[in-house]
């Protein structure tokens, strides 16, 4: 991976709405839009995940989110900015020390953003919700667009 | 107590009981999630087992997978071809790379570094990239190296499905070895930096060696018909303390040699080494390989065994030692997959023996990262699980761990308050045995460590969550 934009998709995908990264992933690499975009799924971020974001121009984290102040299926996008506070208490990080680390031991943090849709359920074995579902086309879309792709590109 | 305890795999929680004086009496680590693996693979087809076991852990997945595979070998009375057996030993030496490497560096290494007393906040792999990068990138280094390994050969990092009874599903293409082959260099140069690193700071930690888990027990891993360390194919040995073989037996005969009990306080089942009934604490893991096995059979880890041995003795007593024996073994499992690899053999294509159930029992042991795995499967004569019985290394070392526990409480409990400086060693120790409690205990649950301070009475004086 090197100078072009990586969209880092991340959850269980055994868990209900926590697999909507991985679908959103498997629909971005279907997506002709992005034949220029790194697309990895993941179960969950790791440090060794911060020497591919060094290489990137762009990382998205597609992530579930569980805000019982959203309506499920509700996308949200920000700015995300590397985090050195970020600890870690097991094997995991979180997006914001990734990039913290990638900053630290590779001299590059890209501009980054975190795309997060509001989740009803993570029960285990339990299929993507309903509301969540409905919202992967949307989700999709707005990676493409962070990513400034188009089928023109 | 304390609760939860951090940086280890799975939720705990520590309990400590002073006695009428005030003094540490005895020290308790409970783990608090359970699994339940071996009850609901009963009814199961033999054949789901590899790759079922497997899920146990996102960690070791290759270790049970091998348990599993080995076992179920043993059922359907099949020998897997060499390059079989070589292609599974492959896999495991990655994932034991990539596990020491996220135990040493990822989790212990913030501690080592900083110090026990430092801020947790600053007490992580991001606070090591800045204080140390070359440190954190050798560790990111080893884990992509054992993950990457893994992946080349099963498709996928985790939970790979390629270890199946009879072999692997697959063989080894050259341009894939190739790939694997072109990554040892650096692993080597990282491994031999970390070593070093480790080496000039040890002083630092000689208080905390002193007391973190350093007391006489016995020994139990695996060795090979020469002794040497081996993870995947040998007989099981226990030493004493002093290196008095106590015990030699091949992993089916296990039940013989090794007793457990039910913890009425703590989903983790602990064993015992029967001989010496229920009091038969001993230790498995990096520590125990280079207790009971003569060498390493391979000359950069035997170079430096010699050193170790030559620093702490030939049967060093403190668990604080897993951590340079993790690099030992990190440095050992390189050299092992650089042979494997560079044997024309492994390229073969007959990787995999193809039988029918011809035995109700089997029983696989491997060692894991953090010590001897044992899987003991009963089945039907149309293959379909009535029980099987898995034996953890985190429950091996369970007795150990609280023995370890109530040393470092009672050099560092003082009256009747948890202090921040206390807390991080107990969690330390805890972490000196890497425990993997997703392995161990069989979540419905989680319930993130925890330590209490308990009075004679059992009334609790003090207690830390985090």
């Amino acid at each position: 991976m090197s100078g072009r934009p990586l969209v880092l998709a991340y959850g269980n995908r055994l868990r209900g709405d926590d697999a909507v990264g991985w679908v959103v992933a498997d629909a971005l690499v279907d997506d002709l839009r992005m034949e220029k975009v790194d697309v990895v799924a993941v179960h969950q971020l790791s440090p060794e995940l911060a020497d591919d974001v060094s290489h990137a121009s762009l990382v998205v984290f597609v992530d579930a989110r569980l805000d019982p102040t959203l309506v499920a299926g509700a996308v949200v996008v920000a700015v995300l900015d590397p985090d050195p506070t970020a600890s870690l208490m097991t094997h995991h990080v979180d997006a914001g020390a990734v990039l913290a680390l990638a900053h630290t031991l590779y001299g590059q943090a890209p501009r980054a953003f975190t795309v997060s849709v509001a989740i009803e359920s993570a029960e285990p074995g339990a299929p993507l919700g309903v509301a969540v579902s409905a919202s992967v086309s949307a989700l999709v879309d707005t990676v493409v667009r962070l990513c400034g792709t188009t089928a023109d590109a | 107590m304390i609760d939860p305890v951090t940086r280890i795999e799975g939720h705990a929680r520590i309990r400590i009981r002073l006695d009428d004086a005030g003094q540490v009496e005895d020290a308790h680590f409970q783990v608090t999630q359970f699994r339940g693996f071996e009850k609901l693979c009963e009814g199961r087809p033999l054949a789901e087992m590899p790759s079922l076991m497997a899920r146990i852990c996102g960690i070791c997945p290759v270790s049970h997978l091998i348990a599993s595979a080995k076992a179920c070998d043993e059922i359907m009375s099949v020998r897997p071809p060499k390059t079989g057996a070589d292609l599974r030993a492959l896999m495991n030496l990655a994932q034991i790379v990539q596990s020491h490497a996220l135990s040493l560096f990822y989790l212990a290494s913030p501690d080592l570094l900083f110090g026990f007393d430092a801020d947790p906040a600053t007490r992580n792999i991001v606070g090591v990239a800045k204080a140390n990068p070359q440190l954190a990138l050798d560790g990111i280094y080893l884990r992509r190296f054992g993950q990457h390994t893994i992946e080349v050969l099963g498709g996928k990092r985790i939970h790979p499905a390629w270890i199946v009874p009879g072999g692997v599903e697959t063989p080894l293409t050259t341009e894939r070895r190739d790939e694997i082959r072109a990554m040892i260099p650096e692993a080597y140069a990282a491994a031999d930096r970390a070593l070093l690193w480790y080496k000039t700071n040890l002083l630092s930690w000689a208080e905390e060696a002193e007391v973190f888990g350093s007391f006489p027990s016995a020994f139990m891993a695996m060795v090979d018909d020469n002794d040497n360390v081996t993870h995947y194919d040998g007989r099981l040995r226990v030493v004493d303390h002093d290196g008095t073989r106590l015990a030699d037996f091949d992993g089916p005969d296990y039940a013989d040699y090794i007793g457990e009990y039910n913890d009425e306080s703590s989903f983790l089942k602990p064993t015992y080494f029967k001989p010496r009934g229920k009091a038969g604490l001993y230790r498995v893991g990096t520590l125990a390989r280079v207790i009971v096995a003569e060498a390493f059979g391979t000359p950069r880890a035997d170079a430096e065994l010699a050193e170790f041995r030559a620093r702490f003795g030939r049967y060093p007593a403190s668990s604080f030692h897993y951590h340079q024996t993790r690099l030992l073994d990190i440095l050992h499992s390189i050299e092992r997959m650089e042979l494997l690899l560079d044997d024309p053999e492994i390229l073969s294509d007959r990787v995999l023996s193809r039988a029918q159930i011809n035995s109700n029992v089997g029983i696989g042991v491997a060692e894991a990262p953090r010590g001897t795995l044992i899987h003991h499967y009963v089945v039907d004569d149309d293959g379909i699980m009535q029980t099987a019985n898995l034996i953890i290394a985190t429950g091996h070392n369970a007795s150990a761990m609280n023995a370890s526990v109530a040393q470092a409480a009672r050099h560092y409990v003082k009256g009747e308050h948890i202090e921040e400086g206390m807390l991080n060693r107990v969690e330390a120790v805890i972490r000196c045995y890497d425990p993997c409690l997703s392995c161990s205990t069989h979540a419905m649950g989680q319930m993130p460590l925890h330590i209490s301070l308990v009075d004679a009475e059992g009334r609790t004086l003090d207690e830390v969550r985090r």
